[in-house]
């Protein structure tokens, strides 16, 4: 195709954009100097990290900003008209016609007590006037052109009747109805499961081709971004550092804080030596705190200079529109860039050992429910069981580590649960030191709690608010006698600076601290009674890339020191990689391919695994990643499939199989050894598993 | 070739009440010529262009420079328009030579798309040479050819199987009536990875057939 050679202009023109908040203290500014440009049919990734003011920006092209934000300062164009000062009236006329705007959590977008057809349909039938058939007609259509399965029965239900991906899949038909020239898009899909999340993405991509629609697509992950957008601006603490294509930014980042940003994202398809994570230093200031006629970013830049505090950088453009805000971009070479002392810390090798901590076989972990019929009324109805956890075997070296991945609902959450003993299980062996762990908790004895805790996902929810950091690490300390009580108070300091904290913090509440904080204390407080196995759930999946990088360079450095083995269930594919020895793979309670890291990214892959990886978003624009997505959600746990279970959405049985692979819905799969530690739960004979392209191939 | 696939879509769209003084501003901002307007739903209700905002001398004229502030101050974009069906307008399913054509018999710069009342795109006449240029190969390198052949059925083939035959491609090509000369047609074809002494060896060969021009772009 010939290239375009008409100029048309950008869809949205944002010049010198100043957001600020009026607060207690006065006015703060949570976002200057913000320019940038968005032509139809691209895609304007803005990424950063939490409190850098993606989120305001993109409030502030409609005007959103609650009643304390206010434009200070700047213009914001669209379709040649400006947008500051103008009345909410006519801004809400934009917002229905021209503008529309997708959110994180679909759920918060829609009605819960109307039915999707309703919610869908008003949007024609107030912004169009149309007759309501004939919005009804429009709605089923716009449902199916996002890939709706059987979408005119999906008029009928209610939102929580529909799985997550068709809750956001709803709220962008719902955006598209109007047909609109800017699309406004805040982390659609962070809240999603990351095989739904890659179809939901192939979505964006396919509408921006056929609606020619302008994107702003706001997210704090690079790997979606290198996915979906052309053009990527990164924001730090308020400030647009740099801008450019994709490609550029990816290939060759110009500001100290990009390269850092690339060098804390775990990768993908690269081997576990060369996928260690640097952090970033210190951390994002709080706007009042940013520094001032200087570069805000000096404070935690390797290179930065006296006149980095002194002078206050310009965006500028370094080569063929690619943009960076630094005095020495020409100077820096990212490639020479050396850690700098103490940043992370030396990871020995975990010890060699044969000997299993823990052995786990045939676990089942069922949930009672009852059928709805009325002989339950009377208990003569037949029972029902969700089977949450259903024979899961593995056993874990001392000292090593166990990944769990899979989609939600995969009973990731409640394995650990069963383990540590906060749900029955209700069959199968688990042994640890000796123990017998499928005791409940309340019948264990104090030295088997003592050497199994836990790191849980949300640190602000398993920290109680009005106890000091100080007071909850002592706690275990006291109850499991670890150290005296004279020497308890020294110990607590020693764990804090083992979790890099200093003593100050003793004093401090939950509250005063941020996110990364948080889970640190959380580590400290999982590692003060010297446990043998510490299970993390999801430990780092609410927090910012920089601050995840060094709470596993963290969590890493004391499974060394003290030797502990650990279980760590993540739903990101590329952090267990980095993180584990071995990784089990789990799908709808059973553990489907289990072995060695190494093993399990490379062929021969269970057919499930193979499609994880290949919807995990890879940061390189450049990489070749296959394209296998998964069909529908994960079937109800109540109603498992026959054979195996992952028969309903298995994308490779009907061709590698003879009869279409009906011996799966059938049977249940064998286990097939690769190696001796590495096994495959599948029909499909491991020759024909071996012939299989790697997901990724790096360019 | 529909309008649908060359039409801009998402036009820069103004309402009736809007100051015709905003619409110029968004025009010079937006560097178009012609700014459909619509009400609520983008339902299209008139045009207004770059000579439609040219507000006549005379009409001013017996007017004082107090008079003029206000007159031009009031003047909205609805007092300027061209009119709901006045507007010529095309659907989305056109093909791009009716379109063409409907605007060189109306003398206009541009169409409207329009389906069910609801402005979807508009295609310019811009855009059509835009198409035209991509047609004849502009922009792509390779050897243009101007061969003056007879009006007969199955010459075109001639050509098209003799490059075919020689391994090489058509990339862009394009036939009209010679003027003057109603019994042969001028076609333009351009062709890549060809070399030019041969191709044109190739051409002269076939009978009746006339090279006429030729230049590597």
């Amino acid at each position: 195709m010939t290239a375009d050679i008409r100029q048309h202009s950008p869809i949205l023109k944002l010049e010198d954009v100043a957001i600020s908040y009026e607060t207690r203290y006065g006015d703060v500014e949570a976002v200057r100097q913000v320019s940038f440009d968005v032509h139809r049919a691209t895609t304007f990734g803005v990424v950063g990290e939490s409190g850098c003011g993606k989120s305001t920006v993109a409030f502030g092209i409609v005007d959103f900003l609650g009643a304390n934000g206010k434009i200070v300062d700047g213009s914001i164009k669209f379709q040649g008209r400006e947008l500051v000062g103008r009345s909410q009236a006519e801004l809400r006329k934009l917002r229905g016609d021209q503008i529309a705007m997708v959110y994180q959590d679909p759920m918060q977008a829609l009605n819960p007590s109307v039915t999707i057809g309703d919610q869908l349909a008003e949007v024609l039938t107030t912004h169009r006037g149309l007759a309501k058939n004939e919005a009804r007609q429009k709605s089923i259509d716009m449902l199916s052109r996002v890939y709706m399965p059987d979408a005119a029965n999906v008029m009928k239900r209610y939102p929580h009747q529909i799985s997550g991906g068709q809750q956001q899949r709803v709220v962008i038909a719902m955006a598209l109805l109007n047909n609109p020239a800017l699309l406004i898009m805040d982390e659609p899909t962070t809240a999603l499961d990351v095989t739904v999340e890659a179809v939901v993405l192939d979505l964006i991509e396919d509408l921006k081709r056929d609606f020619d629609t302008a994107i702003v697509y706001i997210t704090h992950d690079l790997g979606v971004v290198a996915r979906v957008c052309n053009y990527v601006g990164v924001m730090y603490a308020g400030e647009m550092v740099e801008t450019g294509s994709v490609e550029a930014i990816y290939d060759d980042p110009q500001h100290p804080y990009t390269q850092g940003l690339m060098r804390c994202v775990p990768k993908l398809g690269t081997t576990k030596e060369s996928s260690r994570l640097y952090p970033i230093r210190g951390r994002v200031p709080a706007p009042k705190d940013r520094p001032k006629g200087a570069c805000i970013f000096a404070p935690r830049c390797d290179y930065a200079t006296d006149k980095c505090h002194t002078e206050h950088p310009l965006l500028r453009e370094i080569q063929n529109g690619h943009r960076a805000r630094c005095f020495y971009s020409e100077v820096i070479d990212p490639e020479a860039w050396e850690p700098p002392e103490g940043l992370v810390p030396e990871i020995a090798p975990a010890p060699e050992t044969e000997e299993a901590l823990i052995r786990v076989s045939d676990l089942r972990t069922y949930y009672e429910q009852e059928s709805r019929s009325v002989l339950s009324l009377v208990g003569l109805g037949k029972k029902q069981y969700v089977k949450a956890v259903d024979e899961v075997s593995f056993s874990i070296p001392r000292g090593k580590t166990l990944g769990v991945v899979g989609e939600s609902g995969c009973g990731k959450s409640t394995l650990a649960k069963t383990i540590v003993g906060l749900e029955a299980p209700t069959g199968g062996e688990a042994q640890f030191l000796g123990f017998d762990v499928t005791v409940p908790l309340s019948n264990r004895d104090l030295k088997l709690i003592q050497e199994l805790q836990m790191v849980f996902q949300n640190p602000d929810s398993t920290m109680n608010p009005s106890y000091t950091v100080g007071h909850q690490i002592t706690r275990p300390l006291e109850r499991f006698r670890t150290v005296p009580k004279a020497s308890a108070y020294d110990e607590v300091i020693r764990l804090l600076n083992a979790v890099r904290l200093d003593g100050s913090y003793y004093h401090r509440l939950p509250r005063q601290l941020s996110g990364g904080e948080k889970q640190r204390v959380g580590i400290a407080r999982a590692f003060a009674s010297r446990p043998e196995l510490v299970l993390c759930d999801e430990p780092v999946s609410a927090l910012d890339v920089s601050v995840q990088a060094a709470v596993l360079n963290l969590l890493m450095e004391i499974q060394r020191e003290y030797g502990t083995t650990m279980m760590f269930i993540a739903h990101d594919l590329s952090v267990v990689r980095f993180f584990s020895d071995y990784v089990a793979v789990m799908y709808l309670g059973h553990v489907v391919e289990i072995g060695p890291a190494e093993d399990i990214y490379a062929p021969p892959y269970m057919p499930y695994t193979e499609a994880l990886l290949s919807a995990v978003p890879i940061p390189d624009p450049t990489a070749e990643q296959k394209h296998i997505r998964l069909e529908g959600t994960v079937p109800s746990a109540l109603n498992p499939p026959s054979g195996c279970v992952f028969h309903t959405r298995c994308p490779r049985r009907a061709e590698m199989l003879p009869d279409g692979g009906r011996i799966c819905e059938v049977e249940k799969p064998p286990w097939q050894h690769n190696t001796e530690e590495h096994r495959i739960y599948c029909h499909i004979p491991l020759e024909e598993l071996r012939k299989l392209d790697p997901v990724v191939t790096e360019v | 070739m529909f309008v649908r696939d060359y039409m801009t879509k998402h036009p820069v769209l103004v309402e009736p009440t809007m100051s015709t003084v905003e619409a110029q501003g968004i025009m010079a901002e937006t560097n178009i010529r012609h700014l459909p307007v619509v009400e609520t739903g983008k339902r299209l209700v008139g045009l207004v262009t770059r000579e439609r905002l040219r507000i006549p001398a005379a009409s001013l004229s017996s007017l004082n420079v107090w008079e003029i502030t206000r007159f031009l101050s009031n003047l909205a974009v609805k007092d300027v328009m061209v009119k709901g069906r006045d507007v010529i307008t095309i659907g989305p399913d056109a093909t791009l030579e009716a379109a063409a054509e409907t605007m060189a018999r109306h003398k206009i710069g541009c169409l409207p798309v329009v389906e069910e009342g609801i402005i979807t795109g508009i295609l310019t006449e811009v855009d059509l040479l835009v198409q035209l240029a991509g047609l004849l190969g502009a922009g792509v390198s390779g050897v243009r050819v101007t061969i003056r052949v007879p009006d007969r059925l199955g010459e075109f083939a001639k050509i098209t199987s003799a490059i075919a035959s020689k391994g090489w491609g058509i990339y862009a090509s394009g036939g009209l009536p010679t003027p003057k000369q109603p019994e042969t047609w001028d076609i333009v074809i351009k062709v890549r990875l060809a070399p030019q002494e041969e191709l044109i060896d190739v051409l002269q060969s076939i009978e009746g057939h006339q090279v006429i021009d030729v230049r590597e772009t």
